[in-house]
């Protein structure tokens, strides 16, 4: 068999894998292993990679975020700041349908706005809101989906660090991508609000319902909200203002949670203990999936097959926008079997030559920033379809009364409602690109 | 799992993405002229910003541990394996990019390829143009560095912003724009070429350089993997030998050094302040990084070596091929 | 035993907890002392107490050096200690559409063999990562700035992961009995007692 065979081959047995329970980080480990083993025959590369590798990636000072962030969830509820967020959001959202699922989302967006990773995005939300989504009657899948979907604003709203990778691989500017990327951020959460009230019109079980509150108790509840304010306030303002990066806002955060906890008595020993387990078996779920994509990224490289796609893709002489669909639709594919910054180290080095040579009636830049944005979206996207998505494994495995299965099929939706927006954005390159033209 | 006209594959990996200057003015068409040489009976597939996995500091032990075959990597990445390439940091040592890499490639021969690159095949060795800073605020006197938070690339550099009066941090390059453009550090020291990559002209207004004189550089290293060079027919080596060592390492010299003049350019077109310190006070900068040097010595004394001896060989070497 | 490997797995998880709360506290530490090096050589600062500013400059008041490179040794043993109890919890993300639907034998015999596979995975983890505390000793490789040996990041990074390893084992060999005798040993317990 050639490397090609092998690494084509790969993807319907990982699939086959996944679907017999095994874990999925365990599932691209054994398979980035045994791929190897076959494209190298024998064991010495397979064996050699591992020597440094789990050691680094589990030490990353980009993902060094996670547990931190993960750390300041647990500490935020127990001292009761979840809690009153979300007394908040019911007090003034409630009523309507599906309000609450809707004030998360607009919750992820705020915390999309502070964090440039998706993943945290999810894991902190995801501790913060669900279980005042279950508290309050929605149903398992429904709240599980909504948070998976919710916590891809933490890439697409700016600051991203996929963006970053993507302005740096391309040469483009980082502030005109992160500035591109408002728009399409924001139609994203209102896309899912929309989502979440067509949904509970269809799904009337999915989520309870109440009467409006009166002024006076929604002015209190909002009161009630400083201590997550004052430490929200200080993450975002501490990094827009440049006292911090993103890492050390999350530090900040989990020391500002851990003392308000500590304050309100809510930080005994047994509390505390309990907060390290959870932060211990989230984050070592996630790092052991980082690790698995990490491996079976660098043997699919090695197969050539990211390679011969693209080249497969350009062979075939098609119009710039059939290409471009092409493209987009490939990245939905691999997205979902794939871990989104991999995805975009392996595929945008092929990709992004190919697109920037082709005429869309925009200028060499906006070409560029306009498909850096798309991509962005269609990778987000990959996080949240079935099988492989990595916010809804993060958030489903928060919530062990609610099966993958029902989780799955509540956020089919939301990914329609992403579909429909790549759509618009391809078919009007204007929407992304009207505030970089306006700055200029 | 080969196509008939080649012998071997060799894989090639790298941390910059493939746009990079590198990649394209020294790595690929290296590797071009060795599938040429070789009539096609070498093929080189290029593994940019890391795909094959790993962060860059274990470039290195993948080249060693047979992961990738050729790897391009920057020495101070593993602080501690590569001490003698150290020389080649220290302030004020290189003068220009293209003869300070012959220098290096003469220096390694004699004192690094049974010692520091014991395990590796040495393909090149090359410095990347001077150093400069990057800064939201103007660097005019060596006191405006009082205070500043500065990045720098290897434990050398970090030390000698030490000794000059910054702030030293240690931050991974990934972090380096964001940190830079929100105000996290006040300022970088990078080659000019780095700043096109990384936007660093787009996210500072000042830079200030050293006339002909240059504030630092860093050591690069191109290596091959010592077994896979071994199995290698006696005519495939020799077409590897014949396209590496002194003229390679020299010619990537000076590729890197052309590539700072776009990047030059990009700072001048936004209208961004380019200070060059006058010579006169060069000598007051050299004496405040003076310690540096000291210490290098010092240290590399209590590893073994003779530290004085090796910083007079460099200077020597590099004085000989400037000629 | 199982309470053993439930008791070490969850001790592990506190000692990665605790060092997390560490590395938490150092960023933050370190974040207070740039600011604060900032301030003091503002202008404000200078014209208003000149003198304090100067003192506390002097004795340091500024980011801790080499913040960074700690919370990346410091990350890795966190992250190798929290394995242990994701792997007893069975806290690992899974898909379990068409494995629920499998008779109960047949889904702990695929349960075994699943554990098993992830046993052998994590010991080949720990092995190969003491071969790489071995490269990284022979090559003699330091941090960046406080240039400590990575090998001992790297020895702390082991240490969890052999417990891991054993945990997994241990994981394995329960499953393999519940499968041939049907008994429950592992509970797949995820909530805040696990
Ligand atoms: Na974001
Ligand atoms: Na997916």
């Amino acid at each position: 068999m050639s490397d090609l065979a092998i690494g084509l081959v790969s993807f319907p047995v990982l699939l086959g894998l996944i679907f017999l329970r095994v874990p999925i980080g365990l599932a691209m480990f054994v398979m980035a292993l045994g791929g190897l083993y076959a494209i190298t025959d024998g064991t010495a590369m397979a064996l050699s990679r591992l020597k440094n590798e789990p050691f680094s990636t589990f030490s990353s000072y980009s993902l060094s975020i996670v547990p931190m962030f993960l750390l300041m969830g647990h500490f935020a509820t127990l001292g009761g700041m979840s809690q009153a967020l979300f007394k908040a959001a019911e007090a003034w959202l409630g009523h309507r349908k599906g309000g609450v699922a809707m004030a998360a989302v607009g919750a992820c967006a705020g915390f999309g706005a502070i964090c440039g990773s998706s993943l945290a995005t999810a894991a902190t939300m995801g501790q913060v809101a669900l279980p005042e989504l279950r508290r309050q009657g929605y149903a398992g899948g429904f709240s599980t989906a909504t948070l998976a979907a919710g916590g891809t604003l933490g890439i697409l709203i700016p600051p991203s660090v996929i963006l970053v990778i993507y302005a740096i691989l391309t040469e483009q500017n980082i502030a005109k991508l992160f500035l591109s990327a408002v728009v399409p951020g924001v139609l994203a959460a209102v896309g899912y609000m929309i989502t979440i009230a067509i949904y509970v019109r269809l799904n009337p079980g999915a989520a309870q319902h109440r009467e409006a509150l009166p002024l006076r108790l929604r002015m209190r509840a909002l009161a009630d909200v400083w201590p997550v304010l004052l430490v929200f306030l200080l993450v975002v303002g501490g990094i827009y203002m440049g006292w911090f990066t993103p890492t050390e806002g999350a530090a900040v955060g989990a020391f500002g949670t851990g003392v308000i906890a500590l304050l309100n008595g809510g930080l005994t020993r047994v509390r505390l203990m309990q907060a390290f387990y959870a932060t211990a078996r989230n984050s070592a779920m996630i790092f052991f999936i980082v690790l698995g994509a990490a491996l079976y990224n660098g043997f699919l490289a090695l197969s050539q097959v990211p390679q011969e796609l693209s080249a497969w893709v350009v062979g075939q002489g098609m119009s710039p926008w059939a290409v471009l669909a092409c493209i987009l639709a490939l990245y939905l594919v691999f997205g979902c079997l794939m871990d989104s910054l991999s995805m975009i180290l392996l595929t945008i080095p092929i990709f992004f030559p190919i697109i920037s040579v082709l005429d869309f009636g925009l200028t060499a830049e906006e070409t560029a920033i306009w498909f850096g944005i798309l991509v962005l979206i269609v990778v987000e996207v990959g996080l949240i379809t079935p099988p492989v998505g990595m916010n809804l494994f993060v958030i489903n495995s928060m919530d062990p009364q609610t099966r993958i299965l029902d989780t799955y099929k509540a956020v089919l939706p939301f990914v329609i409602s992403d579909i429909v927006r790549v759509m618009i954005l391809v078919a009007a390159p204007g929407i992304t690109l009207f505030l970089m033209r306006l700055m200029h | 799992t080969a196509a008939p006209a080649q012998e071997v594959t060799l894989k090639m990996h790298q941390f910059l993405p493939p746009q990079a200057s590198a990649p394209t003015k020294v790595l690929m068409p290296w590797a071009e002229r060795i599938e040429a040489a070789s009539d096609g009976r070498i093929k080189i597939d290029h593994y940019p910003a890391m795909q094959l996995g790993g962060k860059p500091p274990e470039l290195a032990s993948q080249v060693v541990d047979g992961v990738a075959d050729i790897i391009w990597t920057v020495a101070g990445y593993t602080p501690g394996r590569f001490p003698q390439a150290e020389v080649f940091e220290l302030p004020f040592m290189m003068t220009n990019a293209e003869d300070t890499s012959r220098a290096f490639w003469e220096y390694a021969e004699a004192n690094m390829m049974d010692s520091d690159f014991a395990d590796m095949k040495i393909l090149g060795v090359w410095v990347h143009g001077p150093g400069l800073f990057h800064s939201r605020k103007p660097i005019e006197q060596l006191s405006d560095l009082n205070g500043m938070k500065v990045r720098g690339p290897t434990r050398i550099i970090t030390g000698m912003l030490g000794e000059l009066g910054a702030t030293p941090v240690g931050m991974p390059v990934p972090a380096l724009p964001e940190s830079l453009s929100k105000g996290v550090i006040d300022a970088a020291v990078v080659p000019w070429e780095v700043t096109q990559a990384l936007k660093i002209a787009e996210l500072v207004d000042y830079h200030t350089a050293f006339g002909d004189e240059a504030l630092y550089t860093t050591a690069f290293i191109f290596a091959m993997n010592k077994q896979k060079f071994d199995s290698l027919p006696d005519d495939l080596k020799a077409v590897i030998d014949a396209n590496s060592g002194a003229d390679l390492s020299a010619l990537a010299g000076r590729m890197m050094a052309e590539a700072d003049g776009p990047a030059l350019e990009i700072a001048v077109d936004r209208g961004n302040t380019i200070f060059d310190v006058p010579p006169e006070q060069v000598a007051e900068w050299k004496a405040a990084a003076a310690n540096v040097e000291a210490n290098w010595i010092a240290e590399m004394n209590e590893k073994g070596f003779d530290g004085q001896a090796l910083v007079d060989q460099a200077r020597a070497l590099i004085a000989k091929h400037s000629q | 035993m199982g309470k053993l490997f439930l008791a070490l797995a969850r001790g592990m998880a506190v000692l990665g907890g605790i060092v997390l709360g560490l590395l938490v506290l150092l960023t933050c530490l370190s974040v207070a002392g740039r600011v604060l090096n900032t301030a003091l050589h503002g202008e404000t600062a200078q014209s208003l107490f000149p003198g304090l500013a100067e003192r506390l400059l002097d004795w340091g008041v500024g980011p801790i050096l080499g913040d960074f490179e700690l919370v990346e040794a410091g990350m890795a043993f966190t992250i190798f200690a929290f394995l242990p109890l994701c792997q007893i919890a069975g806290a690992h993300a899974s898909v379990d559409i068409f494995t629920a639907r499998l008779p109960g034998r047949a889904r702990r015999a695929l349960e075994a063999v699943i554990e098993w596979v992830f046993a052998a995975v994590l010991v080949l983890i720990a092995w190969q990562l003491w071969l790489g505390l071995l490269a990284k000793m022979r090559y003699n490789e330091t941090t960046y700035l406080l240039q400590f040996p990575i090998w001992w990041a790297y020895a702390a990074s082991l240490f969890a992961a052999v417990v891991a390893a054993l945990t997994g084992v241990w994981v394995a060999l329960a499953r393999l009995v519940e499968s041939v005798s049907g008994r429950v040993i592992l509970h797949s317990d995820t909530g805040p007692e696990a």
